[in-house]
């Protein structure tokens, strides 16, 4: 492992943080031994998840791995949003469709592996939802007890599915941020494995998966722009790590995509710190938006994500909540992909980008959809009245369609 | 007293002591100043900037509040106050 801000070096030990400088650790490869191990050509004969990136994945012992099989999740082409928003040409990676509907379960994989590589006695996180489920699910098929962090406030359906997969819910009277801190000093009391705290630098690889798979499947090419949500920063800046290692093998083309991150506009922070002179993230002390999965006021990757952003050319942006709803339904009705708010902002931020010239006609774009709209019910009550029934009779069918045409 | 709380991974500062206690009232920058005397330069080396801001890998809390929402170095610290020091790790 490498602090990314001194360089300073570690064996692959349960390390957070740089014990000189307090950095952000980062795992790194022998890379002449991936490129010995690893080539394009093998992946056809490898297994549908993200596990056929082994050699780029820091797990030792392979009988610690939990396969609920995530990851190598579609890619498509998006000729209807195409039309929609008039732009080139747009792909969306579409990761609703992981064991538990969101991308979380990638890090999970790897960090669960680790936990039970070194013995932990129990496993656990601080979520905005998305994370609380995908631990729940793999700690429970790991047999690892395991404790979720969350704000009481969480929608309902956020906070019963980790204890339905058997997780005990610890429900703190506070934003996302509150149950974070309260979680890491549980996490350095009780010594267990907290996958985005204690287990980060491990739990991050799993995400830069979503760019290997990117690759492989535009026939081991790169888009020119990825479009990815923004909650603490740190899918955004693994996004950066995978292309780097793709490039030390040799594999990725000389420009990188240009990184885009999007956060709502009550909640961004790392967007408002992208856009200042100092590049250091503005914390929100009250996140007030409906996306609740990137309500992070306090993002612990913001600053290495907007370096990134800068380093690639990319940009920040921040759209409203009505904007993130309207693209929700954009993606759901052009597309038939139905996504949590944190994929509506992704869409509007690729709309708004196209609309002011942020995003060229003829770049070719990827959309990071990272989480299902099963699971955020809560968001759409108002949306639609409540439909009157109607009799089961021809006439009153004929009556309620009104005459209109119905294709 | 003011009880001081370091989290493990910032406790390479502290020389390993994660809680401790000092007879103090003041700023939190005094109080950085005074366990700069018990700790060493290192201290302030790993916690502040070279400017005298706080670092951005630290974050400090004052009773449970975040710092920088407070007055941040210029933040009251009352005799029975309680100030965490954690890793700025945070989020999905």
């Amino acid at each position: 492992m490498q602090c990314r801000e001194c360089r300073t070096e570690y064996p692959p030990v349960q390390l957070a943080v740089c014990e000189s400088c307090f950095g952000p650790l980062e795992v790194r490869y022998e890379i002449d031994a991936v490129r010995a191990a690893f080539q394009s050509s093998f992946l056809a004969d490898r297994p549908h998840t993200l596990w056929r990136y082994r050699e780029f994945l820091p797990v030792f012992d392979d009988r610690a791995i939990v396969d609920l099989a995530p990851g190598y999740t579609p890619l498509r082409r998006a000729k209807n949003l195409e039309s929609a928003i008039g732009t080139g040409e747009i792909w969306i990676k579409d990761d609703t469709v992981n064991p538990t509907y969101s991308f979380k379960d990638r890090p999970v994989a790897v960090a669960i592996a680790k936990a039970r590589e070194w013995s932990l006695p129990a496993v656990g996180c601080a979520s905005t939802g998305n994370l609380a489920a995908a631990t729940a699910a793999a700690a429970a098929k790991a047999r690892i007890p395991c404790y979720v962090f969350a704000p009481a406030s969480l929608e309902p359906a956020k906070l019963l599915l980790p204890q339905l997969y058997g997780g005990i819910v610890v429900p703190i009277d506070g934003t996302y941020d509150d149950a974070n801190r309260v979680a890491l000093q549980v996490a350095d009391r009780r010594g267990w494995g907290f996958v985005n705290l204690n287990l980060r630098p491990y739990y991050a690889e799993g995400s830069k998966t979503l760019l290997f798979e990117t690759w492989e499947q535009l026939g081991f090419d790169l888009p020119d722009v990825i479009v990815a949500p923004l909650g603490s920063g740190l899918l955004l800046t693994s996004l950066e790590k995978g292309y780097r290692e793709l490039s030390e093998l040799g594999e990725a083309r000389e420009r990188p995509p240009r990184l885009v991150g999007t956060q709502p506009a009550g909640c961004a922070p790392i967007v408002r710190g992208f856009e200042s002179a100092d590049g250091r993230p503005k914390p929100v002390r009250k996140p007030d938006t409906i996306v609740e999965s990137l309500a992070i006021g306090d993002p612990g990757s913001g600053f290495e994500a907007i370096r990134s952003m800068r380093a690639t050319q990319g940009f920040a942006d921040a759209p409203t909540d009505a904007e993130i709803l309207e693209g929700v339904k954009l993606l759901a009705r052009t597309e038939g992909v139905f996504s949590e708010p944190a994929g509506g902002t992704v869409v509007s931020t690729l709309k708004r980008a196209r609309e002011d010239g942020r995003i060229d006609r003829d770049e070719r774009v990827v959309l990071l959809i990272t989480g299902n709209g099963l699971k955020t019910p809560a968001v759409w009550q108002d949306a639609a009245p409540p439909l009157a029934p109607i009799p089961p009779t021809l006439a009153a069918v004929d009556a309620y369609l009104g005459g209109r045409a119905h294709g | 007293m003011v009880r001081i709380v370091v989290a493990s991974p910032i406790a390479a500062a502290t020389r390993g002591e994660r809680e401790f206690e000092v007879d103090f009232h003041g700023t939190l920058r005094g109080l950085f100043d005074l366990v700069t005397t018990k700790y060493g330069r290192q201290f302030q080396h790993r916690i502040l900037e070279a400017d005298g801001a706080l670092r951005r890998f630290v974050n400090v809390y004052v009773n449970g509040e975040d710092a920088r929402f407070l007055a941040g170095l210029d933040t009251p610290i009352a005799r029975d106050a309680t100030v965490d020091l954690l890793p700025a790790i945070s989020g999905g």
